[in-house]
């Protein structure tokens, strides 16, 4: 008994006993802050809004009883304020990168280019946004890698979101052969588009014609189609193609190569020889 | 196009039919062909699709005594119902209708066309049924609705002749009728160049003769600006026959929102 009232009377252990608690009280109401937001707005808001208010509602309700803590410690707000002031720049200048990472996932979770669960290309890097944090971005590309990418490199280069719209165009490069009629491969074409359900009736396909190729006439030939079907229609409408011209008779050509002898050219003597196997025994 | 076949019954083929283990109900139903056999506790479903042949008016569905050949999806039920039903049901998005050549219709005046879609067939087996899968009568090519390529709706793609006539109509036992009725209130002529029927919001009807129909839509195009008023009608249409009830909309139709629908959602962005 002696022990526990010498205790209580002893008042700055008191105070950090207060403090502990409230840091503990406050840990646990954050956590169920955080899942209070999850339950009452999860239905309504996309993954990445979600992810942000969880967060705020965590970090503002631990932030509350943190100060709370200090004060009951006896440090004085403004003074920690001010610390932290000077403390800031001090770690600015030895951390730049990792502040430049900060402040690039502000503007980015800001700008929303792209939200969780988008499908994004950096570089040379195509996948799914699993997670848009403080220092960086995650992905998880398609052959099932974790990719890390820094928020800094983000904001500096060139992002393209693939999931943004609903309709996506493909466009197939192709050419055939110099003798074809190009009204008739358009049509051809254009019969080909029609008959494949994957294929949007509108936008309507795309026919142009794109120059006189070394060996071929070269055509650009665009089809839309949902996002989700874009590799079906990718596949499925090349083998059509393929088929459509081998039935029309239309020829794909390979690179066509003629040679001269000079000036006064003329012709390479050819001979025309049978294969050995059916050439007479004598 | 329009001859009935009189040696089997037309219009009964969405009824439940009774079907013993070891055979098979077969519809066929337009261009589609589809089988669904009882094997023990599974039903075995086949589907083909003829696209060469002119069947557009065929409706036949009759129980076999043999299972199908080959099928391509097994579905099991643990209580093997003998109850199965075809039931037709309108396609689950919009369907955008285009002319095969251009429709106007000069000001002042006041028509009726008759566009078709091609309906989908729900099987449902058991008691209370248990939906095994949808299936459409008819392939139907995707298409894209809106002013632009970032925002609109994505519809199935029909092609129709806009037949004003009601005799003229050739019977197809696979697709719907949706009667249109367009009223233009302006001085000048209007340009029929597709249109976005809104067919999940609409109820589908059954007739005598084996046609299947919708309510009949009603659009006004006024005088200012770009708004129509469009009302889709709560009676069966008028066609001179009695009508039985299908199948409900598959979703709510929002007043407001169709009332509001300015004429170039629904009529495309060069429809006017």
């Amino acid at each position: 008994m002696p022990l526990i009232d010498a205790l209580l009377a002893n008042e700055p252990l008191l105070s950090i006993l207060r403090a502990a608690i409230l840091v503990a009280a406050g840990f646990v109401l954050a956590m169920l802050a955080s899942r209070l937001v999850r339950r009452l707005l999860g239905p309504r808001l996309s993954a990445q809004t979600l992810q942000l208010a969880r967060r705020g509602a965590f970090y503002g309700v631990l932030a509350l009883f943190l100060a709370s803590a200090m004060r009951e410690l006896g440090f004085s707000l403004a003074v920690i304020m001010g610390a932290a002031g000077v403390l800031t720049v001090a770690i600015g200048f030895a951390s730049q990168t990792t502040a430049s990472n900060l402040i690039s996932g502000l503007f980015l979770i800001g700008e929303r280019s792209f939200e969780i669960g988008d499908i994004i290309r950096v570089g040379s890097t195509t996948g799914e946004v699993l997670s848009i944090d403080a220092l960086s971005v995650k992905l998880r590309t398609f052959d099932n890698l974790f990719v890390r990418i820094p928020n800094e490199s983000l904001i500096k280069s060139e992002v393209t979101t693939l999931t943004r719209f609903p309709i996506r165009r493909f466009d197939l490069m192709l050419g055939v052969a110099y003798k074809e009629d190009i009204n008739r491969v358009q049509e051809v074409l254009m019969a080909v588009a029609e008959r494949n359900t994957l294929c949007l009736d509108e936008p309507p396909p795309l026919f142009v014609f794109t120059g006189f190729g070394e060996s071929s006439l070269d055509i650009q030939f665009s089809v839309w189609a949902r996002r989700e079907n874009f590799l079906a229609l990718r596949n499925s409408i090349a083998a059509a193609i393929k088929a459509a011209f081998d039935q029309a008779g239309i020829e794909i050509p390979f690179p066509h190569r003629s040679l001269y002898t000079g000036e006064a050219t003329r012709p390479f003597p050819v001979v025309l020889v049978d294969p050995p196997d059916r050439q007479s025994p004598e | 196009m329009s001859q009935v076949e009189s040696r089997t019954s037309r219009t009964d083929w969405w009824r439940p039919r009774r079907v013993g283990d070891g055979r098979s109900l077969e519809l066929q139903l337009g261009p589609l062909s589809l089988a669904v056999g009882r094997s023990g506790g599974a039903w075995l479903v086949a589907v083909s699709r003829e696209e060469a042949r002119d069947t557009a008016s065929r409706a036949r569905c009759r129980v076999r005594r043999r299972l199908p050949e080959q099928f391509e999806a097994r579905y099991v039920q643990a209580q093997s119902a003998e109850w199965l039903r075809f039931e037709p049901l309108l396609a689950d998005r919009p369907v955008v209708v285009r002319p095969y050549r251009p429709v106007f219709l000069l000001s002042h005046e006041e028509v009726t066309l008759y566009l078709s879609t091609p309906v989908f067939i729900r099987v449902a087996a058991g008691d209370p049924p248990t939906v095994l899968r949808e299936i459409p009568s008819q392939p139907m090519s995707d298409t894209w609705f809106g002013p632009n390529t970032r925002s609109g709706e994505l519809c199935f793609a029909g092609r129709t002749h806009a037949r004003h006539r009601l005799e003229e109509l050739p019977v197809r036992a696979h697709r719907a009728i949706t009667p249109l009725r367009i009223r233009n209130a302006t001085e000048t002529a209007l340009e029929l160049e597709k249109f976005s029927l809104p067919v999940p919001v609409l109820t589908l009807f059954g007739a005598g003769n084996g046609s299947l129909w919708t309510q009949q839509i009603t659009l006004v195009r006024e005088e200012v600006g770009d708004l129509a008023r469009v009302a889709i009608e709560g009676q069966p249409p008028d066609i001179g026959q009695t009508l039985e009830r299908l199948a409900g909309p598959r979703q709510d139709p929002e007043r407001g929102n169709l009332v509001l629908r300015t004429f170039s959602a629904l009529f495309g962005a060069g429809g006017h």
